[in-house]
């Protein structure tokens, strides 16, 4: 019917008192990247754990590739190729760096326990997989820590980690909640290359919070400003800076490159 | 005093030991792969004992097929406290469990008719005018290994001797079977969850799922040792399983360190001298006090053991002491 591969129509969550997202609407278009901004407290994360089921609307729909997502679980989200990233990160310490991404793979016959039976079935797409990973730890630079324990890592390194198992999943469509926070501008850099390499490879669609506009203005197609649990401004990335409401709510007299 | 220097007590030692290790297993699985915290998991045990010496005394049922129901029903026992509380929050299905296996216990205490009540398997009434004995097919099995141990061991060898045999096997085979599944991607995940459910959800881990594998698998594995100690003590009581017996492999898991199979069989082993070892504790300062005050004496014992263990190496025999400190 149309190229959106994600509409949000009207969604609200409250958490007691505090309306986090109160009737938000916005559609992303496949293969786009899309990023939403806004100050801190706008409901982005907040609409990430909505889009990713983590947490359930109180009202509104969700629709990913024209199916209502609102009420699946969160694996059943991810099964359909939505998968996501935590802001500031989440990773398994206990387990090994190279083990956190294998949790990324997808339909791993292991993972049922019928096929305890079938080892060869198994190791063969455990060894797959782990070349994969491998590779994708040495994309992101965190090869030599393969081995450790994902606890050591540093908060970069783990945003890292986090971008690489998501990457693992090998999904339809990838939410980045602030990706670049934190990490060094020449990875920065190297990571967008192969987000840009992901896009027209395997036309992947991001949507991605980001807090730094030169980035955002620079891989954007399209720009989501949030505040106070709406959307109050969505258009092209030069737009949002001609829109009032914009500047006072998040932009103040900041210019871009000035 | 001269039970000390008897070979059959610590041949009973150790069979004890064998039992409590196979129990302490299915602990490992659940929360030493999956931090699933049960405190219930003697309830597991009853099941598949009691169905076990049910089917075979009042039903006259085939020892093999009623061992097999008896690990059945502790499985949909593990289902069932499973479906009911593991969506909750880790701490609710904690109590649940316990909750879970003293209701166990009281129905058998208080189903005469069934379980034989408070008097145990010797009051449930038997098939015809038979003996209520569920032990004659195992005793067939104890008595041909224990003629064919005699040539080697001489008078030592006894039905306990072949029992402690038979039980460690057993003990060796399942060890070796769950430190295969721990090297699976299922165990993977299922120790992914131990520590947060967001990200395994995230990557299409139905994290649920995994977490009631875990207590079935783990329960599966108690009711294999429910069927064990019913061989052993012969004759089931209601008493045979109360919560403390929970808490013993609790103790024989932290010991080992809960994230390895490995220390398993030598802190069961550890355990079980403790615990039997301490009943010698006669002498002096002990002798001021009378035999039951010396009983609680030996819990505290090896509570205190225990304690200073923890603090020399909180991480257990084996555990490795890395996990302990990440953050
Ligand atoms: N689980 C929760 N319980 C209660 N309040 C919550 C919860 N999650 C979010 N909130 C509240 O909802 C509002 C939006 O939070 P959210 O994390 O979505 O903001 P954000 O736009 O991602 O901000 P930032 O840029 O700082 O990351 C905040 O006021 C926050 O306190
Ligand atoms: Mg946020």
């Amino acid at each position: 019917m149309n190229n959106l591969i994600l509409e949000v129509n009207d969604v609200a969550v409250a958490f007691g008192g505090v309306k986090a997202v109160n009737g938000a609407t916005m559609s992303v278009e496949v293969g786009s990247v899309t990023s939403v901004i806004g100050p801190n407290g706008a409901g982005k994360t907040t609409l990430f754990n909505l889009i990713s089921g983590a947490i359930k609307p109180d009202s509104g729909t969700i629709l990913f590739q024209g199916f209502e997502i609102q009420k699946l679980l969160p694996h059943k989200i991810a099964d359909r190729g939505i998968v996501r990233t935590f802001q500031g990160a989440k990773v398994i310490k206990r387990l090994s760096v190279l083990e956190n991404l294998m949790l990324g793979a997808q339909n791993n016959p292991g993972d049922n326990l019928i096929n305890f039976f079938n080892p060869r079935a198994r190791n063969a797409f455990e060894k797959q997989a782990r070349e994969r990973a491998m590779a994708l730890l040495k994309q992101v630079g965190i090869e030599r820590f393969a081995n450790d324990y994902a606890g050591i890592l540093s908060g970069g390194q783990r945003k890292l980690l986090d971008l690489a198992r998501a990457l693992m999943a090998e999904p339809v469509m990838l939410l980045l909640d602030e990706p670049f926070a934190g990490v060094n501008p020449t990875l920065v850099e190297k990571l967008l290359e192969v987000l840009h390499a992901l896009r027209t490879e395997h036309h992947l669609t991001f949507l991605l919070v980001e807090h730094d506009l030169e980035t955002v203005m620079n891989i954007s197609d399209r720009v989501v400003v949030m505040a106070e649990g709406r959307v109050i401004a969505d258009g092209l990335p030069n737009s949002i800076y001609e829109n009032q409401a914009v500047v006072d709510a998040y932009l103040g007299t900041r210019k871009l490159n000035s | 005093m001269t039970a000390i220097l008897q070979p059959g007590f610590w041949v009973f030692i150790l069979t004890m030991s064998g039992i409590y290790g196979i129990f302490t297993l299915g602990l490992q699985v659940q929360y030493g792969v999956g931090g699933i915290l049960n405190f219930g998991h003697v309830g597991m045990m009853a099941l598949s004992s009691y169905t076990m010496a049910i089917l075979v005394i009042a039903h006259g049922f085939n020892f093999w097929i009623a061992a097999a129901s008896g690990v059945a029903v502790a499985a949909l026992g593990g289902a069932f406290l499973g479906l009911t509380t593991l969506r909750l929050r880790g701490d609710y299905f904690s109590i649940v469990s316990i909750a879970f296996s003293e209701i166990v216990r009281y129905v058998i205490f208080n189903s005469d008719g069934l379980t034989g009540g408070s008097q145990g398997s010797l009051a449930i009434m038997p098939i015809g005018d038979a003996y209520p004995s569920y032990t004659d097919t195992w005793d067939t099995i104890l008595y041909w290994i224990r003629d064919h141990l005699t040539p080697i061991f001489g008078e030592v060898a006894d039905r306990d001797m072949a029992m402690g045999i038979l039980v460690w096997i057993t003990l060796g085979i399942l060890l070796f079977i769950v430190s295969r599944v721990e090297r699976t991607s299922w165990a993977r995940v299922l120790r992914a969850t131990r520590e947060d459910d967001d990200v395994p959800s995230a990557l299409g881990k139905n994290v649920f799922r995994f977490r009631l594998q875990a207590v079935i698998i783990g329960s599966i594995i108690g009711g294999i040792a429910g069927i064990y100690w019913a061989l052993q003590v012969t004759l089931l009581s209601p008493d045979d399983f109360l919560t403390i017996v929970t808490f013993y492999a609790w103790m024989i898991l932290i010991l080992s360190g809960a994230t390895k199979v490995k220390g398993l069989a030598i802190a069961a082993i550890f355990f079980g001298f403790l615990y039997g070892g301490t009943r010698f504790f006669t002498f002096w300062p002990f002798s001021v006090f009378d035999a039951s005050q010396r009983s609680y004496m030996r819990i505290m014992i090896i509570g205190i053991v225990l304690i200073v263990l923890m603090i020399r190496r909180p991480q257990g025999i084996f555990g490795k002491r890395e996990e302990m400190v990440l953050e």
